[in-house]
Order: C-alpha cells, then structure tokens, then sequence
C-alpha cells in the first residue's frame, strides 16, 4: 500500500499549496467565485427594455398619435422626445439620448385615407443589435394589430376574422425554445459558466507548475516530491485539484444559476456524468499545457487573451455550422468546446446523456489523450530529470560542507 | 561595480536595453507579435462574410400535400437557411435540436393544406432554439419574410383578379409597412458589430500583460535596480525607455487592426480614418499607462497580472458592444466608465458608425487621456519598489 499512501501524501500537500498560496487562491477561488456572479449580475436583465427613442411624427394625426401611444405602450421601446424635423431628432441620437427614431412622413394620413400603403420609417443606431431589435420588433407588432382594423374596414362587407384569413390565409407562429425571452444570459451565463471552469484551472494549475520549475531551478524541492513515483505524483495531483474544482463545480453549476433564475432543466446524473469528464479533460489539458510554463506568471499572459476567442470558436454564439474546417479542429483541442455545448444542451435544453454523445466522447478522448501527455511530461520531470536534480543538489551541498570544512 | 559607473547612461540606453530583452524572451515575441496577429487572423477568417450562411433547418410536415411541399421550397431558397432533413413528428425534431443537428424547425401540422383552402387560417409553427441566440434571430428573419411573401402572393393574386390596383393591393394586405433602417450597417454584419470592439480590446488585454510584466519581472529577476541606475535613477526616464520600444510594436499591431476593418473589411468608418487612428493610439497608450499604475499600486508581479486579468476580460461586456449598457444594473452603469474600452466604443459609435463632429466624442477623447494620468498618481511607490521589494515567491 505504499502507493496509496504516496498519493495521499502528494494529495494533501498539494492541497495545501493551493490553499495557501495567495496568487493561486485567485484563480481556484477568487474568480470561479466571482466572475459568474459578475456576469449573471450584468446580463440579469436579459434583453434591453424601453429603449429611449425619438420621434418625428409630420402626419401629426389621430392614427399616427394611435400607433405611437402603442409603440410606447410596448416593453421595449420607450418614447423619450417628439422632434419637429430629421435633424433634430438625429441631432438627439448623436447625443446619445436616444438610440432608434421613427419617423411617420406627411404621406402616412393620406395614404390610409387613399386606401393606399403607408409607410412608417425605423432607424436604429448600430451601436447594438439590441436597439434594432427592439424597436422593429415592437414597430411591427403595433402595426400588425393596427393593420388588422384597417382591414376589416377595407375589405368591404368582410368580418375580422375574414379580413386576416384573407391576407394571411395561414398564419405564422414563432417560438423560441429554451430560452423564452430570447435573453443574453440565459444565452451567454453557461457559456461563460464552462469557460471560467477551463480558464481558471489552466491559469492556477499553471502557476504551480511554474512555481515548482522556479525553485528546480534554484535547487529547492518540494519534499512531498522526493521518493514519489511520476504516476503517483500525476494522481495525488488530479486528486488535489479535482477535489477543489468538485466544490467550485457545484456552486458554479449548481448555486449560480440557481439564484439568477437561469434555466435549469437537465437531469441532475445526465449533468454530472457530463462534467465530470469535462473536468478530467480540463485538469489534464492543464497539466499538458503546464509544461511550458518555466515560471509562475508566464502562463497567465500567454493563456488569458484565448478567453474571448474559445467562446467564440465554441460555437455558442457564431454558430458551428459556419466555423471554417480549420478552427473547428483547432477547437476540438480544447475541452471548452465540447463543454460548452454539451451543457448548455444538457441544462439549458433539457438533453439527456445520449443526445450529447458526441462531446462525450469529445471529452473522454481529451482525458486519455491529455492525461498521456500529462503522464509523459511527469515522467521527465518527476522521473530521471529530479534524479539528476536530487544528485546536483547533494552535490552543491557537499561542496558547500566542504567550504565550511 | 566600476563597469556599472562608467556605463553610458539616459532614456536612449535604457531604449536599448529593452530592445534587447525583448528580442531574448520568447514570451515578448509571442504576446506582442504572434498572438496579436493570431487574434485578428481568428476573427477575421471566423466569421467570413460576416453573416452565418446555410444554417441547418429541418422540417415537420405531417400534412406532406403538394402546397406544403411547395411552402418547404419556398423557404430552403432563402440564403442564411438550409432545410437539411424532414422529421416524423414535433418529438423527432426536438430531439435533433436538443442534439445541435439543427437550429430550428418548421411545424406543419396534419390538415394545414385542408383548412387553408377553406379559410379557416391554419398556423404553421416556426420553433428555434434560442439557447444560440444570433443563428436564432437570423433565422427568425428569415421566417418573418418568407411568410410576408407566401402569404401576400396568394392574396395578391386574389386581389388583382377582383380588379384592384396595384397601389391598393398593398393598401389592403398591409396597410401600415415598416421599413427598417439599420444606420450604417444596413446588412446586420454581425463581423462588423463585433470585430469592430474585439480586436482592439484583445490588442489591450495583452498590453496591460506585457506592460506589468516587463516591469515586475525586473523585480522578480532581480535586475530592477540596475535598469534604474541606467535611467540615472530616474522613475520617469526608466518608464519612458521601457515602454517606448514596446509602444513602437503596439502602435504597429494597431495600425494592423485599422488596416484589417477599415481596408481589408472595408467597415464603415464615416469619419476618415484619423478619429480612430487617435482612439486606438489613445487606447494603447492608455492600456500601457493602466499597466504601470497597477504595477505601482501592487507592487507584486502576479497581484498585478491577476487584476490586470480581472479587469481586462471584464472591460469585454461592460463596455456595452454587445449587450448594450442602458440594460445594464445602475452601479455597473457607473463603473462601466472606469473602463478604457467603454470609451473607445462610444467613440467608436460616434465616429466611424455615425460620423459625427469631433466634439461629439470629446468626453471620450478626454476620458482616456484622463486614464493617461494615472502613473502619476504615485511614482514613488514603484521606485521604491524596484529598488527594495524583494520577490519571495
């Protein structure tokens, strides 16, 4: 049982180091902690309501008065001024209190008298999508209830429901699934969940790792290092951080969205037969890539800037069907991508484990495939390597007895 | 000792000095040349032509009549929508949803065709999965026209029989229209929206990094002292020398992302180019002068890098490019102007989206040049920090 005991020892002293050490708290803790709370805080409102708009009504007449009472009326348009002309209601927009501006020409009154079509115009500031969407969304609604009277009253002899079959002889019907409201955070919050997961575990386990190369290099050694075997040493290690990011994972998955009333419509086993080889596959991905890392800080200027970049390769938010070939085989390098599509399948579009076989897999071939390398990289620097260490510092301390001699 | 006193001395021998530990540490080449250049190359080849072309759609036609199957074809000849299977019922259809094979699916139900031709106004259901939210509202667009058009052409044809005219159909179908302008991005590019903020708030994640670095890590090596004598001593002169050869390379990386959106991508930039150039020349240099106050405010290399991280991703969504600011909480509204790249965006806005007069933008302008001050709030501190702060890590 010597091994058992071995990888214990190596459990708790990394622990130890982890709990101790304030650079490392940051990224096992501080941010897990933090960043979902932060952003669950930012996108609570989830779309963007009463979006200030401005307006230059010229028809200035009841029908007119009527569709922009009921454009205010909406959710998400708020109306914040009537302009006389263009160039003050733009002037308005540049001010930045207002971001959309409809316009309703003289035209409009006579063309409804005339039986003719009546345009009203939208413009919308590009800074956001959102102001877009919002005001042609509540725009079109108003109108299409507005047209229905219309109607009625044009297709002489012709009851409501008539008049609508007539220009609509079936009718659309949308509907978002999963995410009702068509909101950010229930679109982004898992995301970002999955990713704070990988980014942390790659920055703090990182900085070990880079810890341990410094003081090698200045022949200091850990003492729980010394007499271990590599595959010991990768175990009591992955026990250490896995037991960690146990607890991280069920207040990040479990917790948060718990309290910001996000989706959560998965199936508790389904969820944690899925993370927990996402956090296998995470914890030998850091492991691999540590071995770069020669000192403590390198690791999180060269690893933080992909952050933004995963998200978008993932497939969250550009869809993966329009990824070039080549990024999608770059993104199948990083556990994110099958992580973040596979939870947010699993929470967010209630998927049971089979549906999500593909990251599955995805992920269990990251695990032996990473924890390989992982493997491979602890053999040199825990197997012949710390000999050879072991020897150049018993050596320095001889010649140093011997000095002292 | 003797060697250090003779040594030659001034802002241009430190210049010097840096251009040599740059070209000696691979980690300076690869996050001030190499990952720069890797971002803008991702965001540039990801998104293509800036829209989402094709995405998979599928089917469920329990009534399969020749007017249905003629409604179908209607809608695959829409560009951003490919119908790629037909399922046997709603379940199915889920189900593959659930899996990510498609984005959304139509719903006929039995009986669509038959109620259709007897007036009674049948509903055909368009479900997406709005978990992915732009393939969602790209494809919900997509809907919404194809069902003004198969809608309008048979009432249309009805209409123009009857013996109305041209000018009265429409009156009759849609007697209110709303024509939509979207002010400088009439194609909804979604690369535009995007990379417009990404590459520059990459370029100043990675500039706030290197900054602190640079100078921490003297620190750390234990060369601070020496990098200050070469600056007679100097705080002032010590910075100037570190960090004027690192701007020469961001100042490059920047006119890179210029070129990338405004000439390769050919971007809106109503303004002409310089108001940019000037926001993203004020950028750099603001990200550098960030980096210094946080190494003079924590005078520990990974303390520094740590909230320089914190701060740096945050800088993403608070600035407002995506999910827009006037949603956000009030107190984060507030904070958001802490941040340099909120400002960069408001310029952005009013300058290469809007066009606008230069003083429109002029708080922004003096924002950022505000964030330039910083290092001079205590200098001192970092002196004495480089002289005695011993790294114990």
């Amino acid at each position: 049982m010597k091994w058992l005991h071995n990888i214990l020892e190596v459990f708790r002293e990394e622990l130890h180091n982890s709990i101790f050490d304030e650079g490392v708290i940051v990224f096992f803790f501080v941010v897990p902690l933090l960043y979902p709370l932060l952003y669950a805080y930012l996108y609570g409102h989830e779309t963007v309501r009463e979006v200030p708009t401005v307006v230059v009504d010229l028809a200035n007449s009841t029908t007119s008065r009527e569709f922009l009472r009921k454009v205010d009326a909406t959710a998400d348009v708020e109306i914040v001024g009537h302009c006389a002309d263009m160039q003050e209601a733009k002037d308005l927009i540049h001010r930045r209190k207002a971001h959309c501006l409809i316009y309703i020409p003289v035209e409009f009154d006579y063309a409804l008298m005339e039986g003719r079509q009546a345009v009203v115009e939208l413009y919308s500031d590009m800074g956001s999508m959102l102001y877009y969407k919002a005001v042609l969304a509540s725009c079109t609604e108003v109108s299409l209830a507005m047209n229905q009277d219309i109607k009625t009253q044009r297709l002489v002899g012709a009851t409501e429901k008539q008049a609508s079959t007539f220009a609509y002889p079936i009718k659309y019907e949308y509907v978002p699934m999963f995410n009702t409201q068509s909101g950010f955070a229930t679109f982004l919050i898992p995301a970002v969940l999955v990713m704070v997961i990988q980014q942390t575990m790659v920055l703090g386990i990182g900085m070990m790792a880079g810890e341990e190369t410094e003081k090698k290099r200045r022949g200091i050694l850990e003492p729980h290092v010394i007499g271990k075997k590599p595959i010991e040493m990768l175990f009591g290690k992955s026990a250490a951080y896995l037991a960690i990011y146990a607890v991280i994972s069920a207040y990040v998955f479990c917790l948060v969205p718990r309290w910001f009333h996000l989706a959560q419509i998965g199936h508790w086993t389904d969820l944690v037969a899925f993370l927990f080889p996402y956090l296998l596959a995470c914890l030998f991905f850091s492991m691999t890539l540590s071995g770069i890392a020669h000192n403590r800080e390198v690791f999180i200027i060269i690893f933080v800037f992909v952050s933004v970049p995963l998200l978008f390769i993932s497939g969250i938010s550009w869809p993966t069907c329009s990824v070039p070939e080549f990024w999608k085989v770059v993104s199948w390098l990083f556990p994110s991508t099958f992580g973040i599509n596979g939870y947010v399948k699993i929470n967010s579009m209630g998927a049971v484990l089979r549906d999500v076989k593909p990251e599955l897999i995805g992920l269990w071939i990251q695990t032996i495939v990473y924890g390989i390398t992982a493997w491979l990289l602890y053999y040199r620097s825990y197997g012949k390597h710390l000999k050879d260490i072991i020897e150049v510092a018993e050596e320095r301390l001889q010649a140093r007895w011997a000095d002292y001699l | 000792m003797n060697s250090e006193t003779t040594e030659k001395k001034g802002v241009w021998r430190v210049v010097q000095r840096e251009v040599a530990r740059m070209l000696s540490q691979p980690v300076y080449v690869f996050c001030m040349v190499v990952a720069p250049l890797i971002g803008f190359l991702f965001f540039t080849t990801l998104m293509g032509k800036g829209l989402p072309m094709d995405i998979p759609v599928g089917v469920v036609d329990e009534d399969n009549t020749s007017i249905t199957r003629q409604v179908l074809r209607n809608l695959d000849a829409f560009q951003q929508t490919a119908i790629v299977k037909q399922y046997a019922n709603f379940g199915e259809a889920r189900e593959a949803m659930q899996q990510g094979k498609i984005y959304a699916f139509y719903y006929i139900p039995e009986g669509t065709t038959e109620l259709a031709l007897s007036s009674k106004q049948p509903t055909v259901s368009f479900y997406t999965n709005a978990a992915y939210l732009i393939p969602a509202s790209l494809e919900y667009r997509d809907m919404k026209t194809m069902a003004e058009l198969a809608s309008g052409a048979i009432a249309r044809e009805t209409l123009y029989a009857k013996g109305y005219a041209d000018s009265q159909v429409m009156g009759i179908l849609q007697p209110i229209k709303m024509e939509m302008h979207a002010i400088s991005n009439p194609g909804l590019n979604y690369s535009q929206y995007l990379s417009n903020i990404l590459l520059p708030a990459m370029l100043m994640l990675l500039i706030f990094q290197v900054t602190i670095y640079s100078i921490h890590s003297e620190v750390k090596e234990g060369t601070s002292k020496h990098w200050l004598e070469l600056a007679d001593n100097n705080i002032y002169k010590a910075l100037a020398g570190k960090l004027l050869p690192q701007l020469l390379v961001w100042m490059v990386m920047g006119a890179t992302y210029l070129v990338l959106l405004y000439a390769y991508w050919d971007f809106p930039l109503k303004s002409g180019l310089w108001p940019m150039a000037l926001a993203s020349l004020l950028l750099i240099v603001v990200s550098q002068a960030f980096g210094v106050f946080l190494c003079e405010a924590l005078p520990s290399l990974r303390w520094a890098l740590s909230i320089a991280t914190l701060w740096g991703v945050l800088s993403f969504p608070i600035s407002g490019f995506s999910f827009p600011q006037i949603a956000f909480p009030a107190p984060l509204k507030a904070l958001s102007y802490l941040f340099p790249l909120r400002h960069y965006y408001l310029i952005y806005v009013d300058q290469a989206l809007n066009g606008l007069p230069l003083h429109y933008s002029w708080v922004n302008y003096a924002a950022l040049l505000v964030f330039l001050a910083l290092p001079l709030l205590f200098p001192n501190r970092l002196k004495k920090c480089l002289l005695e702060y011993q790294y114990t890590r």
